[in-house]
């Protein structure tokens, strides 16, 4: 029940993300509705997925997985930010 | 119970979406990292479900080569007249 839970908030929070990338004005606003929403919703998401079926073998890969994916996608978030940054990129609407 | 796959491969065609009319190339940028990791979680949703383990090891793999590819087109796109 749990799991389930949690997966429904990870997918959840998934889809605001995607709303959010869709629906923003601008790059940055983009860029943070999908860095937040996608990083927390994908952490949430495989906490269920480990909750899910007791304790088994695969769990430390889940647990790994989860640690490289909140390692890694600020990271890439804030390098494609800092790319458009440094382009001098504004916003579409402005100059 | 293929709801929750079906959520997660709904919001991965709409970021593609994103990704074919993105406006600037850090908007295609975003569009694929964000698709990267709805491939990931799909992959382990995936592997729990169906009860295959080794899909587990797949997802670790596209986890880190998506992440070095994303890392790397943004510090081409950095470069002066890396846009060209």
């Amino acid at each position: 029940m749990t799991a389930w839970v949690l997966m429904g908030l990870g997918a959840g929070l998934v889809v605001v993300g995607t709303v959010g990338a869709l629906r923003f004005r601008d790059v940055y606003s983009r860029l943070q509705a999908s860095g937040v929403a996608d990083t927390t919703g994908a952490a949430v998401l495989l906490l269920g997925l480990i909750v899910h079926g007791g304790l088994q073998r695969e769990d430390a890969t889940l647990a790994l997985l989860l640690v490289v994916l909140l390692a890694t996608s600020p990271i890439a978030t804030h390098s494609i930010a800092k790319s458009a940054f440094t382009q001098r990129h504004g916003s579409e609407g402005g100059p | 119970m293929p709801v929750l796959e079906g959520i997660l491969l709904a919001s991965l065609a709409l970021v593609l979406v994103r990704l074919a009319f993105g406006p600037s190339p850090w908007d295609r940028l975003m569009a694929a990292n964000s698709a990267s990791t709805r491939v990931v979680l799909l992959i382990c949703v995936a592997a729990v479900l169906l009860e295959r383990p080794a899909l587990l090891d797949v997802a670790l793999v596209y986890a880190a080569l998506s992440f070095l590819g994303v890392v790397i087109m943004a510090r081409t796109l950095e470069r002066p007249g890396g846009t060209r």
